[in-house]
């Protein structure tokens, strides 16, 4: 008893503190005046268990990028609604509630390169565990080169059940890019990779010297 | 000095016969027939042994090469390195020079999680290009593309958590423009485009 009735406290007192959070993180970054707008649909979002990360990252983004207020939220919004969808889909394709946050925003990116949402619930029955992020990526890697959705789908969930481990899905849809710039067609470029699965070459590593160049980012600076 | 009888050394070399040496005589000839029986009884010396054992040595057939080699590596030697101090301290600076100066280009230790993310962009008039996205929430400055061969391509190399990252280009602070050379794009809702990048991680 005593514990629940410390859960619940930690939970009234955790909301308003996430709230401050977010507020903090905004404030100074978007225009005061769309704050209370955007925080809203931010709690909506938390309300609803999705991830309120990438409302919060377009808001910034939005900040950057010297829109306007009303111009913000109404991204904001847009976003939100893409979350919804996502968990919309996830759920149609078999994930049961509460459908992990990490999902969700690799379904809306999938949505929002351009997946039909047919397609993406195949891919996601297919792939029963998660996490699906490079199976939607090297989807929509394809439909992005003018591949049908499909074809696309059928492919990668074919390289899954061949064996081919879920971070090596990217390099199927790279194997096939590479075919088309060797002038094959589409179909041709598809059916080859298939032939060879689960054997595709080697993925590309950062060498030596790309990694002996490579800095962390300089911490922000305050605005 | 004493004369042995020369009846004695025909007796004991065999040419006088026993019973033709004189009485007084026959016991000196029996005495020294019986030492030199013993003598010609004895074992073989030690005069012998250390002959036989030097003709082995001699006989020995010679190591192989590879045998000598192994046995000049394995043999302790005394070397004698004659430095003057004054050369001692600049080898020593010298290499305390080279781990400070080369310890930098080693790059960054990647965390599993971590991989690389590389950013090109072609900008021939600009003064300064930036990468702004969901990696740095947006805030311009903290990772600057450099020119450093004044080609106008402009490149950073950055560590990031794995994972899936919009962003564009900040060219001379005010500038939005998108990575023309990322192979994927997204419709940002403010009217541009962000290109996507991918982070995988750097140990598979």
């Amino acid at each position: 008893m005593t514990r629940w009735v410390v859960l619940a406290w930690a939970a009234f007192l955790a909301v308003p503190l996430a709230a401050q959070s977010v507020r903090g993180r905004l404030e100074g970054r978007i225009p005061s005046a769309a704050i209370p707008a955007v925080d809203s649909l931010i709690q909506f979002a938390s309300q609803e268990g999705l991830p309120t990360e990438p409302l919060i990252q377009k808001a910034l983004e939005g900040g950057a990028k010297h829109a306007t207020g009303p111009r913000i939220v109404a991204a904001v919004q847009v976003s939100l609604g893409q979350l919804r969808d996502a968990r919309d889909v996830l759920v149609r394709a078999g994930d049961q509630p509460p459908v992990l946050p990490a999902e969700m925003t690799t379904v809306a990116w999938a949505l929002r390169r351009g997946l039909p949402a047919p397609v993406v619930e195949r891919v996601v029955a297919a792939l029963a565990r998660p996490p699906r992020a490079a199976a939607m990526h090297a989807v929509a890697d394809l439909v992005a080169h003018r591949f049908d959705p499909d074809s696309a789908a059928g492919l990668i969930i074919e390289a899954v059940r061949d064996g081919v481990p879920r971070e090596r899905l990217l390099d199927v849809s790279a194997a096939v890019l590479q075919q088309v710039q060797r002038g094959h067609t589409r179909a041709e470029a598809l059916a080859s990779v298939r032939r060879e699965l689960p054997n595709l070459p080697a993925p590309s590593k950062p060498t030596r010297g790309n990694v002996a160049g490579a800095r962390r980012p300089a911490p922000p600076t305050p605005p | 000095m004493n004369t042995i009888d020369p009846r004695i050394h025909q007796a004991l070399d065999g040419e006088l016969a026993s019973q033709a040496v004189p009485a007084e005589l026959r016991r000196t000839v029996a005495q020294l027939a019986a030492a030199a029986d013993l003598l010609a009884a004895l074992p073989p010396g030690p005069a012998a042994s250390l002959e036989s054992r030097v003709m082995a040595a001699i006989r020995r057939p010679a190591p192989s090469p590879a045998r000598r080699v192994i046995r000049w590596l394995v043999t302790p030697r005394a070397i004698v390195l004659r430095v003057r101090p004054a050369w001692s301290v600049a080898f020593a600076a010298a290499v305390a020079a080279l781990t400070l100066f080369t310890a930098g280009d080693e790059g960054p230790e990647l965390a599993e999680h971590e991989g690389i993310a590389q950013f090109v962009g072609r900008f021939p008039e600009a003064q300064s290009v930036h990468a702004v996205g969901t990696f740095n929430d947006w805030r311009p400055g903290s990772i600057a593309l450099k020119d450093q061969d004044h080609d106008g391509v402009w490149r950073a190399t950055v560590v990031l958590p794995a994972g899936t990252y919009e962003y564009m280009f900040v060219v001379d602070g005010e500038r939005w423009v998108p990575d023309h050379l990322a192979e994927r794009l997204v419709a940002d809702d403010f009217g541009r485009e962000n290109s996507i990048v991918i982070v995988r991680p750097a140990r598979r």
